[in-house]
């Protein structure tokens, strides 16, 4: 079962990177996020999959929406050859540094308290991170705010 | 107590709908009285309850939340800070904003920043703290492209992209706080950092949360977005950032981060004291060769945020009492002056003030206030910059710190120079009768920067009555450093 959400995570993330429309990317992370919270729960860390959740869901979503409303007049660009090539290789330097980061910090972790980790989702989400729930609609409201203010025509709206 | 975050919100997330039945009158009638009973909220619970810290858990229907709020000090004195600027800005916006429309939207994001700096000073974990940031940060793009034009969209994209650098530093910050001290909540990464002993790891989160929190208080070297975002948009979102989100987003984060939870280790001060002083000097020089009212205001506030910093930064009472006074006023002239230009703007429609002049008979109440904020900044007396300045010299007398006193002191002298540049270039000097169509901001605008104006002055006149109620308080829990994690757990 794990191995789906591993290769998963790994296919959408590169289909994110990859994609040239910007809406499919975004959109591609977002299930690539969603994916990695579920390897988050499968591991027993259901509050950082909750932060990947949350993220997903409220911050970076509404960021790229934002920047696809806010670009979407630009003239496109054809990608140069140049990105093409430091891409993979800025990938691929980042897989190699993270790993040495990885293997440097894995022993010195402190154990996260057991007790917490193993409370259910809806647990955690309404009886200790509530306040968060809070800040969330107060993302998520911003974003609906700001793609209102950019999609609205200005002349027409304020008549 | 959750009313001053979800109060705000609701009113935010309404106001779209209420836009639609009223274009005008309603979104401005609402967000005001909504500011001004918070403002007067907020004002009352400073005078009651600033004394030590309170673990606030609110009420729905008998049944307690699991949330927790932090009051203390320095929560109130800026939670009043947020809800005065808020409510001068939103009278400010009732005849400036008419020209761009669409007032239902631009309240929501308005008050959706409100909500989100409320949330942000009362959070009482990392998380929290970061959620709220990134809600404010996000409707403050929202309002820096509000006017929809090509430049103005443009800078709302650069600021949104340099903020995404420091959002990302602020989150790497948490997420190894977390992994190596279990918690996110202030006390638990306090205890565990003070338990683990490792000041390598304490070490690199701070040179995280320092990059992050200083890009978002505008401290060189990460001031870059500062004025970009500040030039094109309407005059209400500098007034509100310069004014309220590089106070809270940035330097209420360096307060509670560096001398709460961290309790200002090995070179930390330091550290704080030099990118303080590189940003006095550095923002003034570039504030001198400036054309454009706001962006000549943008590196001032550059400038002002290094002068908090230093004085925060020195650790001591005095130099933390003078950074938090300068706080406060900061806020309040640099919000009368970016609405002071917003005004020269609306009425000339230009944003360089070089090719201006002898406009102060044409818009008086401009001109003076203008006046007022350019002397408080330039700390000139009886104005309220010259005490808080002035505190933050003898703090660094107190310590020694001649070189930076004189460094201090020069620059002001500079502040005062390219203040007077701006005034001469536009208000005093020869008439130039391009603008004799000029006339004077409407009412509600002029009702705004007098009300600031005042503010700069009387606050100046009655400084000790500010500094013992509001000041000091909040400069007790800033220098109570880690014993601050006692007290909120209960001790």
């Amino acid at each position: 079962m794990d191995i789906f959400f591993y290769l998963g995570l790994t296919i959408f993330s590169i289909l994110a990177v990859i994609l040239r429309d910007l809406l499919k990317s975004a959109i591609s992370l977002a299930v690539a996020s969603i994916f990695l919270s579920m390897i988050f729960f499968r591991l027993g860390a259901p509050i950082a999959g909750v932060f990947e959740l949350s993220i997903v869901a409220g911050l970076i979503m509404v960021l790229f929406i934002s920047t696809i409303v806010l670009t979407s007049n630009v003239c496109e660009e054809p990608s140069s050859q140049t990105a093409k090539t430091i891409l993979p290789l800025v990938m691929a330097v980042f897989i190699v540094i993270d790993a040495f980061i990885v293997r440097a910090i894995m022993g010195k972790l402190v154990a996260i308290p057991a007790s917490r980790e193993t409370l259910p989702f809806n647990e955690i989400l309404w009886n200790i991170r509530t306040f968060d729930l809070v800040g969330q609609i107060a993302l998520i409201l911003a974003g609906v705010a700001a793609v209102l203010a950019f999609f609205r025509t200005r002349g027409a709206d304020d008549a | 107590m959750l009313l001053f975050v979800a109060f705000p919100m609701i009113l935010a997330g309404l106001m779209p709908l209420i836009g639609k039945f009223s274009k005008r009158s309603l979104p401005d009638i609402l967000s005001a009285i909504t500011l001004f009973i918070l403002m007067v909220l907020s004002g009352l619970l400073a005078a009651i309850m600033n004394k030590g810290v309170t673990i606030h858990q609110p009420m729905v229907m008998g049944q307690k939340l699991s949330i927790s709020l932090a009051f203390d000090g320095l929560t109130l004195l800026l939670l009043f800070i947020i809800y005065l600027i808020g409510f001068l800005v939103s009278i400010f916006s009732i005849n400036y904003m008419e020209e761009y429309g669409s007032k239902g939207n631009y309240y929501g994001l308005f008050l959706l920043m409100i909500a989100s700096m409320s949330g942000l000073i009362l959070a009482t974990d990392l998380f929290t703290l970061y959620l709220f940031l990134e809600a404010a940060a996000i409707a403050s793009y929202g309002l820096v492209g509000f006017g929809l034009g090509r430049e103005e969209l443009e800078a709302s994209f650069k600021y949104l992209m340099l903020s995404a650098f420091a959002s990302a530093s602020i989150l790497l910050g948490i997420i190894i706080a977390f992994a190596f001290t279990g918690s996110i909540d202030f006390l638990g990464v306090g205890s565990g950092f003070l338990m683990l002993g490792q000041p390598k790891i304490a070490l690199i989160c701070a040179a995280l949360f320092l990059a992050g929190f200083g890009m978002k208080a505008a401290l060189i070297p990460f001031h870059g977005w500062v004025p970009d975002a500040y030039t094109p948009s309407p005059a209400v979102l500098p007034a509100l950032s310069s004014g309220l989100l590089i106070k809270t987003a940035g330097i209420y984060a360096i307060c509670r981060i560096f001398f709460n939870i961290f309790g200002l280790f090995g070179e930390l001060p330091s550290l704080l004291i030099w990118i303080g002083t590189i940003s006095i000097i550095g923002g003034a020089l570039l504030a001198m060769g400036q054309k454009e009212t706001r962006r000549m205001f943008a590196y001032s506030s550059i400038s002002q945020a290094g002068y908090i910093v230093l004085g925060i930064g020195l650790g001591t009472p005095l130099g933390i009492i003078g950074g938090l006074f300068h706080l406060f006023n900061h806020s309040i002239f640099k919000t009368l002056l970016f609405l002071n230009a917003g005004s020269l703007e609306r009425a000339t429609g230009t944003r360089t003030f070089s090719n201006l002049g002898g406009l102060g008979t044409k818009m008086p109440i401009t001109s003076a206030t203008s006046l007022a904020g350019c002397l408080s900044l330039a700390g000139v007396p009886p104005f309220n910059g010259f005490w808080s300045k002035l505190l933050i010299v003898l703090a660094l007398v107190e310590v020694q710190r001649y070189g930076l006193a004189i460094i201090a002191i020069l620059v002001s002298v500079l502040t005062l120079w390219y203040c007077l540049i701006f005034q001469r270039g536009a208000f005093f000097g020869k008439f130039n009768t391009n603008w004799s169509h000029v006339k004077e901001s409407p009412f509600w605008m002029r009702a705004s920067m007098v009300s600031l104006a005042l503010i700069c002055l009387l606050s100046g006149l009655i400084f000790p009555v500010i500094i013992r109620g509001w000041i000091e308080p909040a400069a007790r829990i800033v220098s109570s450093g880690v014993r601050y994690l006692l007290y909120c757990a209960g001790y």
